[in-house]
C-alpha cells in the first residue's frame, strides 16, 4: 500500500507516524515519521528528495520478483519491484528522480537455517539503486542483529536494536 | 464440505478490508487514528457457544444476528483488560461502559460486515446489537449445530495502546461456508457462487487461483482435524518436558490461526524474544519457532536450571531453552506425524534472542517464495508453578500440507 493518508499522532504536536509493514511501502510529503520494525533478513530502503520534502520507506522480504511464486501482487514484497514502486510513488508525490538518495538498513543473517536471504537482499538493493543512479548515502546492513527503523523529516534514519540502543546511521 | 486453503486466504483479505473499515469507523468516532496491525483467521468446530468462539479469556462485546448476504450471527469481542483504554478515547461519560462498548462494538462490527457485504454484492441485515460478555448466559444461547464451523477473525488495532478485538462469524447456513470452498458445485446456492466469485473477482489472478483450487481444496473435516493436531502433539510435548526436567508440566494449545505470512512478524511483535527455531523435514516440511517474551524465557530457563544462572539469558539459559525447544518440538511433530500418518523430523535447535519480529523474518522470507499464508499455534506452557507463555509458529509448506490433508480425507 502506498500511504499518503494520515497515520498516528498529529493532534499531539508530534509528527504523525506512518508504519510500514512487511512487504509494504509508504510515501509522505509532510513531516511524518516513517517507521518499520522487526527487520531481520528483510531490508529497508529509505529514499528522499529532501528539497521537495518527499520521503518514502520500503520493507522488502525477498531479493527479486522474477521467478517468484505466487506472482507478486505486492511489489513491496521484493527488493527490486519494491524499489521501482517506491521511486514511482515518490515521483508521483512530487520528488525529482534525479534528486533522490537512499539509505539501506537490515539484511541480517539471524539464522543458519535459512539460506543467506539477508545478504542477497542487500546485494539486490545495491544493484537496483545503482542501476537507477540513486546514490546510497548511508547504510547499516548485515551482521546478526534485528533492527527497527525510524525515518524522520530531517532525513535521518534512526536504527534501534533489540536492547533499545539507538543510533543515526550515516 | 470442502475448504480451499487459498480461498481461506481470500477470506482473510476480506477480513483485512473489514478490519480496516472497522478501524476507520473507530477513528472517526474517537478522533484518534487507529491502524490495523494484524488480522488472522482461524477455523474451529462450534461447540454451541458463540461466546466461547469469539475470544479466549475475559472479554466484552456485542452480538448481532445476520440475514441477507450472510445469515447467522456475529460476535465482536474486545479484550476486557484493554477495553478501558478504548472507552477513555470516547467523548462523554466513561462510566457508561455497557453503552459505550455496545456503541463502539456495533460501529466496528458494522464496518467489518460492510466490507463483506461490498464484496458479496449483497446487503447484510443486522439485528440491533446486544451487549455480551464472556460470562453472560445470553451469549451462550445458540440454536446452532455443533457441527457448524466458526470462522474467527482477529485483528489488532494500534493506537496509543494496542487494542485487540476478534470477530466470530457463526454462519447458520451454507452461504458463508461456501465462501471458503474452492468452487461451488453446480446447482448449489447462487449466493455462494456469487460470494466466491466476488471474493476472487477483479483479481487478475483469479483464473489461476480457480484452477489451483482444484489442487488446494481439502475437506473441512480434514482442516478441523489439522486444527486439532496441535493439541495432540502438545500432550506428548508436555510429557517430554516432564521426563526431561522432572517438573510437572502442561502445554495448553488454544487454537490454530491462519495468517498472511507478512503478518507473522507483526504478530510476534517488537518486544525482545528468546527461543528456538527448527527446520522441519518430511511431509510437510517447513519451519517451527518457539518464542518466549524475554521475561518468560528467563523464568522458564531459571525453573529448569539447578542453580540461578549468572545472567538471565546467558549460555546456561540458552542450553536450557534449546533442550526445552528440542523436546517440545519432538513431542509436537511426533503427535502430528501420527495423526497425519506421515513422517516428520526436525533439525537441531537454533537459539534466537532478538527483536521478536526479526527472529521470524528469515523463516517468513524463505517460505514467501512459494506461498502467502502460514499457520500459528498458540501455546502456553506451565512448569512447577512457573507460567511461561510461548507462541509456537508452525510454518509448513502449503502444498505439502494440503497434499497430506487431502490424503487423510481420501485415503
Amino acid at each position: 500500500m502506498t500511504s499518503l493518508t494520515p497515520g498516528e499522532g498529529g493532534s499531539s504536536g508530534r509528527p504523525r507516524r506512518v508504519r510500514v509493514g512487511v512487504g509494504d511501502l509508504a510515501v509522505v510529503a509532510d513531516d511524518a515519521t516513517l517507521t518499520t520494525s522487526g527487520l531481520g533478513s528483510c531490508v529497508a530502503v529509505a529514499m528522499a528528495d529532501q528539497r521537495a520534502g518527499v520521503r518514502g520507506l520500503l520493507h522488502a522480504m525477498l531479493p527479486s520478483a522474477a521467478r517468484s511464486r505466487p506472482a507478486a501482487p505486492r511489489p513491496g514484497k521484493y527488493v527490486d519491484s519494491g524499489i521501482d514502486a517506491l521511486c514511482t510513488a515518490l515521483v508521483d508525490a512530487g520528488a525529482a528522480s534525479t534528486r533522490l538518495d537512499a539509505q539501506l538498513v537490515g539484511g541480517a543473517e539471524l539464522l543458519d537455517l535459512t539460506a543467506a536471504v539477508g545478504p542477497q537482499n542487500v546485494e539486490r538493493a545495491r544493484e537496483r539503486l545503482t542501476a537507477a543512479s540513486i546514490p546510497i548515502v548511508a547504510s547499516d546492513v548485515g551482521a546478526d542483529v534485528g533492527r527497527t527503523v525510524r525515518f524522520g523529516a530531517d532525513g535521518d534514519v534512526v536504527v534501534r536494536a533489540a536492547d533499545g540502543f539507538e543510533r543515526v546511521i550515516g | 464440505m470442502r475448504v480451499d486453503v487459498r480461498a481461506l486466504g481470500a477470506c482473510n483479505r476480506l477480513a483485512e478490508r473489514g478490519a480496516e473499515r472497522a478501524a476507520a469507523a473507530l477513528t472517526d468516532l474517537t478522533g484518534t487514528a487507529l491502524a490495523v496491525e494484524v488480522t488472522g483467521v482461524s477455523v474451529a468446530a462450534a461447540d454451541g457457544s458463540p461466546a466461547a468462539a469469539a475470544a479466549d479469556g475475559e472479554w466484552v462485546g456485542v452480538r448481532v444476528g445476520l440475514s441477507g448476504g450472510l445469515s447467522g450471527a456475529a460476535v465482536l469481542a474486545f479484550d476486557a483488560d484493554r477495553v478501558d483504554g478504548l472507552i477513555e478515547l470516547l467523548p462523554g461519560d466513561a462510566s457508561l461502559q455497557h453503552s459505550a462498548v455496545t456503541e463502539v462494538g456495533n460501529i466496528a462490527l458494522g464496518g467489518f460486515l460492510d466490507g463483506f457485504a461490498n464484496h458479496l454484492g449483497r446487503a447484510i441485515e443486522l439485528t440491533p446489537p446486544q451487549y455480551v460478555s464472556g460470562d453472560d448466559p445470553a451469549a451462550e444461547a445458540s440454536e446452532r449445530s455443533t457441527d457448524d464451523p466458526v470462522f474467527r477473525f482477529e485483528s489488532r488495532l494500534e493506537a496509543a495502546t494496542d487494542l485487540d478485538f476478534s470477530i466470530a462469524l457463526l454462519p447458520a447456513a451454507t452461504p458463508f461456508r461456501d465462501l471458503a470452498r474452492g468452487r461451488p458445485r453446480s446447482g448449489e446456492a447462487d449466493v455462494a457462487e456469487g460470494a466466491f466469485s466476488a471474493v476472487l473477482g477483479g483479481n487478475a489472478e483469479s483464473a489461476t487461483e480457480h484452477a489451483e483450487a482444484a489442487t488446494t481444496g481439502v475437506t473441512y473435516d480434514a482442516l478441523l482435524r489439522f486444527a486439532s493436531l496441535a493439541a495432540e502433539g502438545s500432550e506428548t510435548a508436555a510429557a517430554n518436558i516432564e521426563a526431561m526436567t522432572g517438573l510437572e508440566t502442561t502445554v495448553d494449545v488454544s487454537r490454530l490461526r491462519f495468517v498472511p505470512l507478512t503478518d507473522v512478524p507483526a504478530a510476534v511483535g517488537t518486544a525482545p524474544h528468546a527461543g528456538t527455531v527448527f527446520e522441519l523435514h518430511g511431509e510437510p516440511s517447513g519451519y517451527l519457532a518457539i518464542l518466549f517474551a524475554e521475561p518468560s524465557a528467563a523464568r522458564v530457563a531459571d525453573a529448569m536450571l539447578p542453580m540461578e544462572p549468572e545472567e538471565p539469558l546467558g549460555e546456561m539459559a540458552e542450553h536450557a531453552l534449546c533442550e526445552l525447544g528440542n523436546v517440545m518440538t519432538s513431542g509436537l511433530i511426533d503427535g502430528w506425524a501420527n495423526v497425519l500418518e506421515t513422517s516428520i523430523s526436525h533439525s537441531p535447535p537454533e537459539f534466537v534472542h532478538d527483536i521478536g519480529a526479526a527472529t521470524v523474518s528469515p523463516l517468513v522470507a524463505a517460505l514467501s517464495r512459494r506461498q502467502d499464508y502460514g499457520f500459528v499455534v498458540d501455546a502456553t506452557i506451565r512448569t512447577r508453578g512457573v507460567e511461561a507463555r510461548c507462541d509456537v509458529y508452525v510454518l509448513p509448506d502449503e502444498r505439502e500440507l494440503v497434499a497430506v490433508l487431502r490424503r487423510l480425507a481420501d485415503p
